[in-house]
């Protein structure tokens, strides 16, 4: 069994080969956790075979250091395994145990440092070797090998048997720490079950090792339920996926973790619990968390109550002033109408903005852009009111600040309170002349071309601020090209900045020229706002004048009664624009649609048909003509009688002949005087 | 675009008066006299339109007018208008001699008396 001595060169490296091999295996079985009882079964076979002794053992210090208590081994004869040797220096494992290597003795017989255990001399051991395991002062035990034969060692040999011990060091010194963390863990769960509280704990994995009894009396589980992968476990169906994601995230990256979600209850249906753990490390390895839970049924119901409450007025308020605002604003012959709406954030309130255009009477346009003070379903509720108000004055009354002063005496006689700031402003379109009210609101943006401006005056206090009130006028002429630029404050008011700067970078946005007046309303939402969401709701409403050529009019319209409204508006303007007075512009108006009103009634096919209107000066005369597809009838109804009886009369010259393609009624009219009757 | 009109009426001293604002013209005309006829009872004496408050009216407009005086005069009613001499409709009227059938006054008050 013994090896001779003088073995050749190549089985030495054989040896080695399967020494180091051997050693390999045992490490990873220690990696991968193998117990340690195994393990050190393990290293005293594989060192015993290796070393082809009869004996190998593992010896462990016992607790007060003075004894060798055998562990494991290989060969042993009954009763050996569970003894406990003496420790002291004077035998072989004591002296081992204090040593830096291995302890080599090829010959008991002739070996002067100790003497052999009772054990060796009781088996006539001949040649043995030892090696310390654990390192320096905190040592585990020995490892030895024993032959009754004598036995040549190598170094390789020693080096074998130390690798084995360095293997069994770390591995006990693993096994203690978890030996430790259980004591701990044992302790942690004793005082976690008599704690109030709901306390938990996973693995590394994240799987569930523990619930406390507090868990338990919570949800009626037992202990067994619980552990695992029991994440889910009573959570409810809406909360369980994202509270699985969350902690799965959480895991992975070993942060903390923390949620609220509906856990059912023993009894009780589904509460509200939160719930938060940390990871846990020791000695720097993370082990798993340690979390507990609270019960907030009582505070998350009363929190979704409220939350429900507020999502229901917030949605009703947005409904209505969704409602309120016009979806398009009405066309108005002869302007470009831009109107914006821009909420607040989401979760802000609705607020009571508005804007509005509506034609008076007198062919001007009537424009307003208000705010109503507060938010939610009051505020829009009172804009609402507040908008038809002035579209209702804003027709009947033609001055501005009178419409004003109307509107503040329906609000301060009113049963609620309510305040408002408003800016009104009429347009005329042709002119370009402007009046305006501005309730203490900010001031209108001209846009001219060259540059922008405030319009100043008007300034008067916001509707509803007073009963007694002074409400005064502004006036201002726009170049043509210009437009206009009415918003409310949320543009402008930003607590971190002084609204003086906040309208001097408006009006620099607005400044290059811009012939699009939609562009030139984005151009001043992201140029003032940039990507930042408004505290505020903000309302912007741009104009400009379309504008209206001044020599010539030319017209097609359908031959449909409809567009006579069209044509009236249209051709109004153009007078109106030339100079005409009001009853000049009506006895023109007026003739053109009859001679219109014919072509309609004679147009072919109605499909397609259409008619065409062509009006200029010639000196001081206006020429008028009219041509349809048709051919010029006879009256058959005693109105269209009259409707040529009307041409002729309210006209200078009128001409009806027949072309090529239809019928041309040419009309002469000198304007800036009456014809002598 | 449609032709906006608004006909309010009120009872005065035993006449109809029936403010007619707005527009009228060949797409509407019909409607308006409807309304007209409708809204005045039998025991009325008179029907007043008050074209104060009217921008515009066509040769339709102008037929109403004397269709309304001729089936008012069958009940036994008058028909009397009333146009300030300011108003744009001024010359229409006066051209198409709507007075020959309906006397045109200065005033509601002035028509009112008769």
């Amino acid at each position: 069994m013994a090896r001779d001595q003088g073995r050749p060169h190549r089985d030495e490296l054989r040896i080695r080969a399967r020494q180091q091999e051997a050693v390999a295996g045992l490490g990873q079985r220690a990696l991968a956790g193998m117990k340690l009882e195994h393990l050190l079964d393990e290293a005293a076979a594989t060192a015993a075979q290796e070393l082809e002794t009869e004996y190998a053992a593992v010896l462990e210090q016992t607790r007060d250091g003075r004894g060798l208590l055998v562990r494991a081994g290989h060969g042993l004869p009954s009763g050996v395994l569970g003894a406990v040797l003496p420790a002291g220096p004077q035998e072989m494992p004591g002296y081992a145990l204090q040593s830096e290597g291995a302890v080599v003795v090829e010959d008991f017989g002739e070996e002067t440092r100790f003497g052999p255990t009772a054990l060796q001399r009781e088996h006539e051991i001949v040649s043995a070797m030892a090696a310390p395991i654990g390192a320096r002062g905190r040592h585990f035990g020995v490892i030895g090998v024993h032959s009754a034969s004598p036995q040549h060692f190598s170094p390789d040999d020693a080096h074998f048997l130390q690798s084995l011990a360095n293997v069994l060091g770390a591995a006990a010194e693993r096994a203690r720490h978890d030996d430790a963390l259980r004591d701990s863990e044992a302790r942690f769960r004793e005082l976690a079950d008599t704690a109030p509280a709901m306390i938990w704990t996973t693995d590394e994995r994240g799987l569930v090792t523990f619930v406390n009894a507090g868990w338990m009396r919570f949800t009626g589980t037992t202990l067994e339920e619980e552990l695992g992968a029991t994440w889910t476990l009573g959570v409810h169906p809406d909360d369980a996926p994202a509270l699985q994601e969350s902690w799965d995230e959480a895991l992975a990256e070993r942060r903390p973790w923390e949620r609220e979600y509906r856990l059912r209850a023993r009894h009780l249906g589904y509460r509200w619990i939160a719930d938060r753990g940390v990871p846990r490390y020791v000695g720097g390895r993370f082990v798993g968390y340690v979390g507990t839970a609270i019960d907030i049924h009582e505070r998350k119901t009363m929190e979704t109550q409220l939350a429900r409450g507020y999502e229901q007025e917030h949605r009703i308020a947005e409904m209505l002033q969704r409602s309120l605002l016009p979806e398009r604003l009405p066309d108005i012959e002869g302007l470009e109408l831009v109107p914006r709406y821009l909420p607040a954030s989401a979760e802000a309130a609705i607020g009571g903005d508005w804007y509005d255009a509506l034609e008076r009477p007198d062919g001007r346009v009537a424009l307003v852009v208000g705010d109503v003070v507060g938010q939610g379903l009051r505020a829009a509720a009172t804009m609402g009111q507040l908008r038809n108000a002035f579209r209702a004055y804003g027709l009947v009354e033609a001055s501005p600040a009178e419409v004003v002063a109307r509107i503040n005496r329906l609000v301060t006689s009113g049963v609620e309170e309510a305040m408002a700031t408003v800016l009104y402003l009429v347009l005329d379109r042709e002119t370009g002349e402007v009046t305006f009210t501005s309730a203490g609101h900010p001031p209108p943006l001209l846009v001219a071309p060259d540059g922008a401006r405030f319009l100043d005056g008007g300034r008067s206090v916001p509707v509803g601020a007073a009963d007694t009130a002074v409400f005064r006028e502004g006036t201002a002429l726009i170049p043509p090209g210009s437009s206009l630029v009415l918003y409310t404050d949320g543009l402008v008011e930003r607590r971190d900045v002084p609204l003086g700067r906040r309208l001097d970078d408006l009006a620099r946005v607005a400044s290059p020229p811009e012939r699009d007046l939609d562009r030139l309303c984005d151009r001043i939402l992201t140029g003032v706002l940039g990507d930042r969401v408004p505290a505020d709701d903000v309302a912007l409403l741009a104009v400009r004048p379309k504008p209206v050529p001044l020599d010539r009019f030319n017209l097609s319209l359908p031959a449909d009664p409809g567009s006579l409204v069209v044509l009236r508006r249209r051709l109004g303007r153009f007078l109106h624009a030339a100079g005409a007075s009001e009853a000049e512009t009506y006895e023109v108006t007026l003739t053109v649609c009859e001679a219109a009103g014919n072509a309609i009634e004679h147009a072919y096919g109605p499909e397609d048909a259409t008619f065409e209107v062509d009006a200029a000066f010639e000196g001081g005369e206006l020429v008028a003509t009219v041509r349809d597809s048709g051919s010029w009838r006879e009256r058959r109804s005693e109105h269209r009688g009259r409707g040529l009886a009307i041409i002729k009369g309210l006209m200078d010259d009128v001409e009806v002949a027949a072309e090529d393609r239809g019928t041309v009624v040419r009309m002469r009219r000198r304007l800036g005087e009456y014809r002598a009757a | 675009m449609t032709t906006p009109t608004e006909i309010a009426v009120e009872r005065r001293s035993g006449a109809i008066v029936a403010h007619l604002g707005g527009e009228v013209d060949m797409t509407n005309a019909g409607r308006v006299r409807e309304e007209l006829l409708a809204s005045v009872p039998n025991e009325a004496r008179a029907l007043v339109i008050d074209l104060s408050a009217c921008r515009y009216l066509d040769s339709a407009g102008i037929e109403v007018l004397f269709d309304m005086a001729r089936r008012l005069r069958r009940r036994r009613q008058d028909l009397r208008l009333t146009l300030p001499s300011s108003s744009p409709l001024k010359r229409l009227i006066d051209l198409t001699e709507v007075a020959s059938t309906a006397p045109v006054y200065e005033t509601l008050d002035a028509a009112l008396d008769g």
